[in-house]
């Protein structure tokens, strides 16, 4: 009996415990999107701020974003699909996999302030980039490719070896195999990675804070040696900047609103993307 | 993969042209620079500006590292910066553009009307840490600083403090308008911010520089006839050699229209 | 023939190529760590004096070295006499000199072309003043002259710098440079908001595996799962216009940004991150154990208890670790709502300044190359450690409960 009772007290205090949490992360978002929403327009998305960053829209941080996220994809999706070919189909010496494998683990532990402390010295500085939208791509690339490798690696590891063995047994070399049977069987997987890569750079600040956001833009970039505004430093500034914060402040709402739903669509599309993968493989 | 390859072409081509006309440095000139550089740029469709804030510090490093054309500064450049330009083959022209007084303010809802030199001094050294001690209510004193590289810090240490440090510990904001807001949010605050980022969230305190016997209230028309004692210039630093670059729009701040823009601010005009 | 060969040359370049691949990312670490050491490692040589400045004394003033700590209380006017220093110097009152106060008495013109008359007339100054101690460049310095002693230069040490409780990198004359209070308050930071998260995220973890329907898990868990990919200056956002004031009203503070503050916003961004790996590691707890305690009689909510959470301990306690490492290098959020004192954290409701805060906020404005610009950067090689010490730990305690599996 008493257990019984306990039972009964425990799994209401889960109960209540657990819908107060979700209660609490979803209170958070709906905060945003119902000061946000009103001010969401065509005219935000697609103008530059105007008088003091008190009115107009968010369209040059949007498009720095856009760049930065196209530039670090650039970088890291070659890199981190080819490095992840290299350990799961190719190397034979463990010990190099393993070097590698624990490499990309603590890259991924990483602060990302770390990386912009690095990407600081050796872009901006070392090899003289300057502040720029190729420093910040690079510093983002690094930032997101243990997410590119281990996604790639998985997806890699889900193809089944026979593929694998009968290509080989058919004649076909090593890299004919990879590239005409393993890559297309896995690629959709590897898609998923890179979106949600591309979710996590879109909203990353501390790395681009010194090495290539800039304040304001009054036109677009137009070359990789110049700044770019960003969505989340944009955020960043108008909440704790300006002349008056007041008047930025529905702007801010605005910002983070635009940001979330960016970032969240991101990552929706690749759970969408995953679990249609997976009911795929389930079929075949 | 099209539009990737496209947006490739395009940022390889783009390399070749112009990088733009960048300002940078610090943030109580920000707001001001950036709105020059909008009503700028509407005359001059043609031309390009990038105007980034980081503080006085920042922007006269990047003139020297030469990832600036103009430092925003609002403090003059320091000895041993000056020295370090010219050491890199630099000469630094200074420009005063505006300039700016800075208000102490704190809760609206406190009773302390007007504090001395002194006072404030040894409140941001933390020797004074109740209200009760400069004429308030019995509560604790919470100033509020900004970060160590911006040039209101550096200003604000040598115009009140006499160049002693701050207390161990301030509690600081990384930028101005952080500063307004935890101000109006804390009932024993106090802060110092540029004069045009007052608003009515935050109550603006008298100061006196003459051991309490006159109080001036901080606004444009005080600091113009020089009652006001905490006002400073705001410059614009740029390397000798690129003058032909940054000219017109120095001139475009310094003409009528410009210093037009420096009083809608709320900063004073040079002239 | 010849298109094999072409072939197989294709596939040995093709070889090469991923290796190569393969090794340029494991090493990016390594670099990552040479180059945080390369920038940060210039800093226990540097002068604890502001470079190219150097401090001159009378010089019949008998006092041979100042630690940093007396020449900012000097400079403050906390120290006003020689004596004070056991220096036994009989013209006791300190005078603290700066090179602008020479322009007060000299116009420029007066200082000749290129300042070349300013060495004597500093040097004037200073066998006028015989309690005079002034800080000066050394370029125009009145070294070597006559009644002008200069003060030996130390070098920072490196005692000075870990066990330093005062974080002032831009006091002159001389800096301070005392990162325990960063330190310990990231750490204090970071704890507390694990304290906070840990039982929270079990519980929703507990409910998610073991009460909650098929239904309500399957949109519950991605959702959850979405919520840890918001970026974090939304978070710092939202801390800053809800959980200060809330802070502050709720427990009646002075100030609403506390370590609290910082600590509660962390938390809530831990929580799917504790969440997810918790429920799974919940989850992977074989049938049999379950089903067989169920058939000797024990409730649910003992089998919880006594079988499935002492199961998942180890994937518990990874989730702990992770969640940790992670608040540590937490940036932006934290940096907006800490208030970035640096003080030593002595109580939950006081500012406290982290290490990734302190980087971000003054890493722009640090000249680079100069002192402060090296010790942010040594700050950034202890985070560094800090978080490669947390991920090897929670690999270790992952690994622990994979070979639990008989």
């Amino acid at each position: 009996m008493r257990t019984k009772l306990q039972q009964q007290i425990a799994f209401f205090i889960f109960r209540s415990l657990g819908l107060l949490v979700i209660g609490l992360l979803f209170w958070i978002l709906g905060f945003i999107v119902y000061h946000g929403a009103g001010v969401i327009s065509w005219e935000f998305l697609t103008t530059a701020p105007r008088d003091g960053m008190t009115a107009g829209g968010i369209w040059p941080a949007l498009v720095g974003t856009c760049y930065l996220v196209i530039g670090s994809m650039v970088v890291a999706f070659p890199l981190g699909v080819m490095s992840a070919v290299y350990t799961s189909e190719y190397a034979r010496n463990g010990r190099i996999v393993r070097l590698i494998r624990i490499m990309t683990n603590n890259l991924s532990g990483i602060p990302s302030i770390v990386f912009g402390l690095f990407g600081m010295s050796l872009f901006v500085r070392t090899l003289g980039f300057g502040d720029s939208i190729l420093a910040g791509s690079l510093t983002l690339g690094l930032l997101v490719l243990p997410l590119v490798i281990r996604t790639t690696e998985e997806a890699l590891q889900a193809v089944p070896a026979t593929y694998r063995t009968g290509s080989r047994a058919l004649g076909a070399s090593r890299w004919q195999t990879v590239s005409r049977v393993v890559l297309p069987v896995a690629f959709p997987n590897i898609i998923t990675g890179l979106i949600l890569a591309v979710g996590r750079v879109s909203g990353e600040t501390a790395p681009i804070l010194f090495t290539v956001a800039a304040y304001f833009l009054p036109q677009l970039p137009t070359s990789i040696f110049d700044q770019a505004m960003a969505l989340p430093y944009h955020l960043y500034v108008i909440a704790t900047s300006g002349t008056d914060l007041e008047a930025t402040r529905p702007i801010a709402y605005g910002t983070a609103l635009v940001l979330i739903g960016v970032v969240l669509c991101i990552n929706l599309l690749a759970n969408l993307l995953r679990r249609r993968i997976g009911k795929h493989a389930h079929k075949s | 993969m099209k539009t990737i390859i496209l947006f490739v072409t395009a940022f390889t081509l783009s390399v070749l042209t112009l990088s733009a006309q960048r300002i940078k440095g610090s943030d109580t000139v920000l707001p001001l620079s950036q709105q020059e550089a909008e009503t700028y740029l509407k005359q001059n469709p043609t031309a390009s500006i990038t105007v980034t804030g980081g503080g006085s510090g920042v922007g006269i490093a990047a003139l020297l590292s030469g990832t600036t054309d103009i430092a925003q500064s609002s403090r003059k450049i320091k000895f041993d910066e000056r020295e370090k330009l010219k050491a890199a083959g630099k000469a630094a022209k200074e420009i005063i553009i505006a300039y700016d007084a800075l208000a102490v303010v704190i809760h609206p809802d406190n009773k302390v009307d007007g504090l001395t030199r002194e006072q404030l001094a040894d409140i941001f050294m933390g020797k004074i840490t109740n209200w009760k001690e400069v004429g308030g209510t019995d509560l604790r004193i919470v100033p509020y600083s900004r970060e160590t590289s911006s040039g209101t810090y550096e200003f604000f240490k040598e115009s009140v403090m006499k160049n002693k440090n701050y207390m161990n510990g301030i509690m600081s904001m990384p930028a101005t308008g952080a500063i307004i807001q935890s101000v109006s949010q804390t009932k024993g605050s106090i802060g110092y911010v540029g004069l045009a980022y007052l608003n009515t969230s935050v109550k603006a305190l008298k100061i006196s520089y003459d051991g309490g016997k006159s109080y001036t209230e901080p606004s444009v028309a005080n600091a113009k006839n020089e009652s006001y004692p905490i006002v400073r210039p705001l410059y614009y630093y740029y390397e000798a050699k690129s003058e032909a670059t940054v000219k017109p729009f120095v001139d475009y701040v310094l003409s009528s229209a410009g210093q037009l823009i420096v009083s809608e601010i709320g900063f004073i005009t040079v002239r | 023939m010849s298109t094999k060969k072409l072939r197989r040359a294709g596939e040995y370049v093709i070889e090469k190529l991923l290796t190569v691949s393969g090794a340029v990312t494991g090493l990016t670490m390594l670099t990552i760590t040479v180059f945080l050491f390369k920038e940060g490692a210039g800093l226990f040589r540097s002068p604890s004096v502001e470079k190219g400045y150097a401090l001159y004394v009378h010089a019949e003033n008998p006092v041979e070295r100042l630690s940093v700590n007396e020449i900012k209380g000097i400079f403050d006017g906390e120290i006003t006499v020689w004596n004070a220093l056991s220096s036994d110097y009989p013209h006791a009152e300190i005078v603290p000199y700066r090179i602008e106060d020479i322009f007060q008495r000299y116009s420029e013109s007066e200082l000749g072309e290129d300042y070349a008359l300013l060495p004597d007339k500093l040097a004037e100054v200073i066998r006028e003043t015989s309690g005079i101690i002034a800080f000066l460049p050394q370029q125009y310095a009145p070294t070597g002259m006559t009644g002008v002693k200069t003060l030996p230069s130390q070098d920072i040490r490196p005692a000075d710098f870990f066990g330093g409780t005062s974080w002032m990198p831009t006091a002159t004359p001389a800096p301070l440079f005392g990162v325990l209070p960063l330190i310990l308050g990231t750490l204090f930071v970071s704890i507390v908001a694990i304290l906070i998260a840990l039982p929270l995220g079990l519980s929703v973890a507990i409910f998610l595996s073991e009460l909650a329907g098929t239904r309500t898990r399957k949109w519950m868990k991605p959702a959850i799962e979405l919520l840890a990919g918001i970026p974090s200056v939304v978070y710092g956002f939202f801390g800053l216009v809800v959980l200060v004031p809330l802070v502050q009203r709720a427990f009646a503070l002075p100030v609403g940004e506390t370590a609290f503050t910082g600590s509660l916003i962390l938390a809530i961004m831990a929580l799917p991150t504790i969440i997810t790996v918790a429920e799974d590691a919940m989850r992977n707890t074989p049938r049999e154990l379950r089903e067989a305690s169920l058939a000797l009689g024990a409730g649910h909510w003992q089998t919880i208890r006594k079988v499935i959470i002492p199961y998942a301990s180890s994937g518990i306690s990874a989730a702990v670790v992770l969640g940790i490492g992670r608040a540590i290098g937490e940036t932006m959020a934290v940096l907006m709502v800490t208030g970035n004192a640096a003080v030593m954290p002595h109580s939950l409701f006081e500012s406290v300044r982290t290490i990734p805060a302190t980087i971000a906020a003054e890493l722009g404005e640090a000249p680079a190359g100069g002192a402060h610009y090296q010790a942010l950067f040594v700050l950034g090689c202890v985070l560094f450690l800090l978080t490669l010490l947390i991920s090897v730990s929670a690999e270790w305690m992952a690994g622990k409960q994979s070979s639990k599996i008989l």
